[in-house]
């Protein structure tokens, strides 16, 4: 059985929105567990011409987005006018993802949206003896996802750059305080606090004069400090792919406007052995097949 | 009070908060001019642990002069009291990771101790505990020369012989005799074994019957790196679980164990043993005080708390099943080890005596444990427990401690 490529394969005359392979199933799950702190978590999947872009919310203080360009897929076939878009269980895409990823046996997934009744359809293809297949029921998005309209606070962005283990570990280490978490921005000296308090305080300062590896790159041009609820917080980090520790990758933090707060990691859906790397610290390698996550958290209310 | 520490002091102090952690749940730092000390007491006040610093111990050591109105060493402390799950959260950072950690208390009324970590990777992590008002510190110091007897071993030897017991063993007794005494005429085999490690479990608990009681004597010329002991036997029991604490502590300083003790009821004293021969000394010391039963197991004239046969569970399968004592594969044929899953309740001599004799004549019953090591004969004994009578040279033990010695 030839892979599926061509369009208007689908029941009736209409073209199916969107066909595409994935041809490196467990990347694309490291990509979507990031995002998955809950385990029942409802998303909003779009698609483009562009990619895929998968949200996933919390009461309306958190959200993630995962975007699946088109150059991770093997093939991408995108047919629809506009740019399609419905709800499913995170949980349930994953836990079929994984389904597909038997081990020692790399089998490429065709997806396709939508089926007769508006589900997504998956199915193994590059085999001739067998074929898994899978559908999901997907519903219309209840409200609009919300756009987090991220702007700069002021003309330059205000930023660090941290390796992922480093800010994943701090994250963790502010458990102990826990509850609310104060970010604050110093521009002289160059640094980055992040601050609990309860039951015990716990201040962690990254400076960037301490040790040069330690921030990979620093902005800021204005004192900024707001808090944030540790449990957000903590969503950001706590499902990093070990993937992402193990090749020490950089996350990105930023606080925008209104003290939005958003992280941003790469996680990479190579196929095992190709080479892939694509730093935030800029410069263009070779062409990399990384997933970008993005989170923001709304900061906590000042009383 | 303001100090800093790095390297093999902060992997110590580490060690030594997590030995007190094990043990108590409140931690007293106590900062004299020329040493820190850490204490702790456990909540049934049986244990008291102290960890003393003294001012080598640190990369820096700072107290305000104005502390110590009469600078006299022995003056009033600085003193706070923090709780030992707040100070071991600050040390979950692994020490690799740590470039050094300064700790500072301000001022005597500070409500907070503050714990500065600057790691590796350049983070600084400032931890901050909350002080509790500790009015009534507890502290004990005993004189380990007052103490007339005292063992020396190194902490894997503990090990060995503590892994011959129940993991969930709660109380040891320690029977400490003359190294020389014998009785006369008697087969060498036996010789040297002076001391007795017996588990300790409460009769008057539901589960005595069914708990594993072990016993072990020892000869302290092959276990122990020191073995003093003049006069009576005597016999402490103390808690097992503040012993493992102490003994992993040595265990990861890789010191030996000091055990100084007197009698049942008077409290035993555990310290590590220094081998220092140039004549310098620690920059640390521990010292671990640990509560004893008052009631000497020797009292009753016959072995303590010896559980009777087993001759009626012997032949349940159940039972037999269930007895589970290893034997550690390089026992020393010096050591040796009895264990068994006793199933009836204590009687006296007589009422065994018949059991025993009924036993014999069916047989032998399965070995309820693995006595391997034991020669394999049918002498006659004098043990309440006898269902398979391997043991030639116990009796004769056994006799040696009924009797009064002397």
């Amino acid at each position: 059985m030839s892979s599926s490529t061509t369009s208007g394969q689908g029941q009736g005359d209409e073209a199916p929105d969107l066909v595409c392979v994935v041809d490196c199933v467990h990347g694309m799950v490291d990509a979507l567990s990031c995002v998955r702190w809950n385990k029942h978590q409802g998303a909003v999947v779009e698609l483009s011409e562009h990619g895929i872009v998968v949200t996933v919310e919390e009461s309306g203080c958190l959200q993630a987005k995962v975007y699946l360009k088109t150059e991770l897929f093997a093939e991408y076939d995108h047919g629809a006018e506009g740019r399609p878009r419905f709800g499913l269980s995170l949980g349930l895409l994953i836990d079929c993802l994984n389904m597909f990823t038997v081990p020692g046996f790399a089998s490429p997934v065709e997806i396709r949206y939508p089926g007769p009744d508006m589900q997504l359809l998956l199915r193994s293809v590059g085999s001739p003896d067998a074929c898994i297949h899978a559908e999901i029921r997907t519903r219309i998005p209840d409200t609009v996802a919300w756009d987090y309209h991220f702007e700069h606070a002021g003309n330059t962005p205000v930023t660090f750059t941290v390796k992922s283990a480093i800010l994943k570990e701090s994250i963790d280490d502010l458990e102990w305080p826990g509850s609310s978490i104060q970010i604050q921005f110093h521009p002289d000296p160059p640094s980055v606090i992040f601050k609990g308090e309860g039951h015990g305080d716990l201040e962690i300062e990254f400076s960037y004069y301490a040790n040069t590896d330690l921030l990979i790159a620093f902005q800021c041009d204005q004192e900024l400090s707001y808090r944030y609820k540790y449990k957000f917080l903590r969503a950001t980090t706590s499902n990093v792919p070990s993937s992402v520790l193990k090749e020490n990758r950089g996350s990105k933090v930023t606080i925008g406007r209104g003290g939005m707060l958003k992280i941003q990691h790469l996680v990479s859906v190579a196929r095992l052995g190709t080479q892939s790397y694509h730093n935030f610290a800029g410069g263009a390698q070779q062409p990399s097949r990384i997933a970008f996550i993005e989170f923001f958290v709304k900061p906590e209310e000042d009383d | 009070m303001e100090l800093s520490m790095s390297g093999g002091a902060l992997r110590t102090f580490s060690r030594c908060v997590t030995c007190l952690a094990r043990i108590g749940s409140d931690l007293v730092f106590q900062a004299y001019p020329d040493k820190l000390e850490l204490h702790t007491l456990n909540s049934s006040r049986s244990a008291f642990a102290s960890v003393s610093l003294t001012r080598d111990f640190f990369d820096h050591f700072h107290l305000p002069a104005d502390a110590y109105a009469d600078a006299a060493p022995s003056s009033t402390p600085l003193q706070c009291s923090v709780l030992l799950k707040s100070v071991l959260a600050v040390l979950r950072t692994p020490t690799s990771a740590i470039d050094r950690l300064n700790a500072s208390l301000p001022n005597p009324q500070a409500s907070k101790l503050e714990f500065v970590i600057h790691c590796v990777s350049g983070r600084k992590k400032t931890h901050r505990i909350s002080c509790s008002a500790e009015s009534d510190v507890q502290t004990l110091a005993l004189d380990r020369n007052g103490f007339p007897s005292r063992l020396a071993i190194r902490p894997r030897d503990l090990t060995r012989l503590l892994s011959n017991f129940q993991s969930s063993l709660q109380e040891l007794t320690v029977i400490a005799t003359e190294p020389a005494a014998r009785l006369p005429g008697v087969d060498d085999g036996t010789g040297g074994k002076a001391v007795e490690l017996l588990s300790y479990i409460d009769p008057t608990k539901d589960d005595y019957d069914s708990r594993l009681h072990t016993q072990l004597w020892i000869d302290p010329a092959e276990e122990f790196l020191e073995y003093e002991h003049a006069g009576d036997p005597v016999d402490v029991t103390f808690g097992v679980k503040e012993l493992k604490a102490f003994l992993t502590f040595c265990e990861g300083c890789e010191v030996d164990i000091l055990l100084f003790y007197q009698k049942a009821g008077e409290p035993v004293l555990l310290a590590p043993r220094f081998g220092f021969d140039d004549g310098s000394s620690s920059n640390f010391d521990v010292t671990l005080v640990l509560a004893t039963m008052l009631v000497s197991q020797l009292n009753d004239g016959s072995v303590p708390q010896q559980p009777p046969t087993s001759a009626h569970h012997a032949e349940e399968p159940r039972a037999a099943a269930a007895a589970p004592s290893p034997v550690p594969e390089n026992v020393s044929n010096h050591t040796r080890i009895w264990s068994e899953l006793s199933g009836l309740t204590p009687k006296s001599f007589e009422a065994n005596a018949e059991n025993r004799a009924q036993k014999e004549r069916n047989g032998r019953a399965n070995v309820l444990n693995d006595t391997s090591v034991l020669p394999n004969t049918n002498a006659p004994c004098k043990l309440p427990v006898t269902y398979n009578a391997n043991y030639i040279e116990q009796p004769v033990q056994m006799d040696h401690l009924e009797e009064p010695p002397g």
